[in-house]
């Protein structure tokens, strides 16, 4: 007879995963990039109004919103990327990274972009050997030693959970790679130059739902060593993988806060409406 | 302040169907409730009877309301106070339907004590029975309106029940002593008061799920104060 009381022999090894202690309601640990009063110009038309943001370190931020109320053109800011528009410009307020306010005429837009990556909607491998793909970004930082190079290669692509698929294919072209495998490529290679803050801007959009949970998995994976911000359309992805969320309205930041405040009871009812899908 | 309609207009409709069957499910519980301790009042097997078979179509109800909400999370995903009202429908459900069994269970009382000479210890049982329906209805009420301040002040109303079931059940247990011959009958005075008790624990939780709807605050388990 089986007796019920019976303990197993061995306890299981691995432990069931934690659910996250949930974040402070509120984002009160240094910033890890501050935005004060932000306004930014496309020429004449202003796109941002007083957007004053602190996007707290190792967690996730997601900026949702509809299409057309900034989130995108913040998340460039951050990097300066919008520096490559014409006409393009802050027109007021100030974005510090770490302490360091990045549009300073000392700053180096080279190294803050090295500080600052980015992961695009499209995935963008340049038309070159996987490995070449990553190491592109250490070559242009000056390393050269082959040994240091490899050692990058592999752990950045372990960090994408990439490694155990492509680790007998680093020669072949990255073209070759799946829509999924190519944008955990560019996460790859956006990590390689170990950067503190990880920008991704709706990363998942063109992926099918087995590629997307990867990535979700992966940004989850990422929190605790990065800095991620992530603009997203879909909702149920922001409440799956930020701890923040950010709500733009027509420029305007309406609503900062924990996730999980957001998504069961927004202060704003313009949050709310749009959530639950009452306008867009 | 009636909210704005959903884009999806099928996600308005999935809503007001789960809203119709909990409101149905409630109307049909207090029904039931009412024919249970009516036909304890008035000696009435009948209405015994039709409280019993109210039960039937109050677990229907219940079965359609949990797969309406799991439906409606499936397919439309619902955050904030549509979430809220998904699971709190789902919640009261349960709810209804337990105050459902506790209304049989009363009716089945009930009938057994229409066999016998009515026992004036019956009025115990009155203040309980008004206690426990003001309330489960202030309890709708407050879910119906999603008046939160009704909702919150239901809940320390369920402690004068409980005292009225102490004072029920010592006065009980006192006959039984003085009058084992009726003993059968104080049992199944005791065992209603003890489902009219149960009757204001689901009023409570329903109030409790009614402020979490409107207003995203969850006020179960909380420390007593008591009032000075």
């Amino acid at each position: 007879m089986v007796s019920l009381l019976k303990m197993p022999e061995t306890l299981p090894q691995e432990r069931p995963r934690q659910i996250d202690a949930p974040p402070p309601e509120e984002a009160t640990e240094t910033a890890m990039i501050d935005i004060c009063n932000l306004d930014f110009n496309y020429g004449e038309h202003r796109v941002l109004h007083d957007v004053s943001l602190h996007v707290p370190p190792r967690a996730v931020t997601a900026f949702i919103g509809p299409s057309g109320c900034g989130k995108t053109t913040l998340l460039r800011c951050i990097n300066r990327m919008n520096d490559l528009i014409e006409n393009a410009h802050i027109s007021g307020g100030t974005i510090h990274l770490d302490g360091t306010d990045i549009n300073a005429p000392d700053v180096d837009v080279v190294d803050l972009r090295r500080r600052v990556g980015m992961v695009f909607q499209k995935s963008n491998p340049f038309p070159k050997s996987i490995y070449e793909n990553i190491s592109y970004g250490l070559r242009i930082a000056g390393v050269t030693k082959r040994s240091l190079i490899d050692e990058a290669v592999e752990r950045s692509l372990r960090a994408a959970a990439l490694w155990d698929e492509v680790k007998d294919r680093l020669e072949k072209n990255a073209l070759g790679l799946s829509g999924g495998q190519q944008q955990r490529l560019c996460i790859a290679r956006a990590l390689a130059v170990e950067p503190d803050v990880v920008l991704m801007d709706e990363p998942c959009s063109a992926l099918d739902p087995i590629a997307t949970a990867k990535i979700e998995e992966l940004i989850h994976q990422l929190r605790t060593q990065y800095t991620i911000v992530i603009v997203t359309h879909n909702m149920q992805q922001a409440g799956r993988v930020s701890d923040y969320t950010g709500f733009f309205y027509l420029g305007r930041l309406i609503e900062f806060g924990s996730t999980t405040k957001i998504f069961t009871n927004p202060s704003q009812k313009q949050t709310e409406d749009y959530i639950t899908g009452r306008f867009g | 302040m009636i909210a704005p309609k959903h884009i999806l207009g099928t996600f308005d409709e999935a809503l007001a169907s789960l809203r119709n069957n909990v409101l149905m499910m409630a109307g049909l519980t207090e029904r039931s409730l009412d024919r249970a301790m009516k036909g304890l009042f008035q000696r009435d097997d009948d209405l015994c009877a039709n409280a019993i078979a109210d039960d039937e179509e109050i677990d229907q109800l219940e079965k359609q309301i949990d797969k309406d909400g799991v439906d409606i999370l499936l397919r439309f995903q619902p955050v904030a106070s549509d979430l809220r009202r998904v699971v709190s429908a789902m919640k009261l459900s349960s709810n209804l339907e337990r105050m459902a069994d506790q209304a049989t269970n009363i009716a089945r009382r009930a009938r057994k004590l229409n066999r016998h000479p009515p026992l004036p210890e019956m009025e115990l049982i009155v203040p309980m029975h008004a206690q426990a329906m003001s309330m489960f209805k202030d309890s709708l009420d407050a879910y119906v309106r999603e008046d939160v301040e009704l909702g919150r002040a239901i809940v320390p109303r369920d402690e004068k029940l409980d005292e009225l079931n102490r004072v029920a059940s010592r006065r009980l247990i006192q006959r039984m002593a003085e009058d084992p011959d009726q003993l059968r009958g104080y049992l199944n005075l005791m065992f209603i008061a003890r489902h009219l008790e149960r009757v204001g624990d689901h009023a409570t939780n329903i109030a409790e799920d009614a402020v979490y709807a409107a207003a995203a605050e969850d006020i179960r388990h909380q420390p007593f104060v008591a009032s000075s």
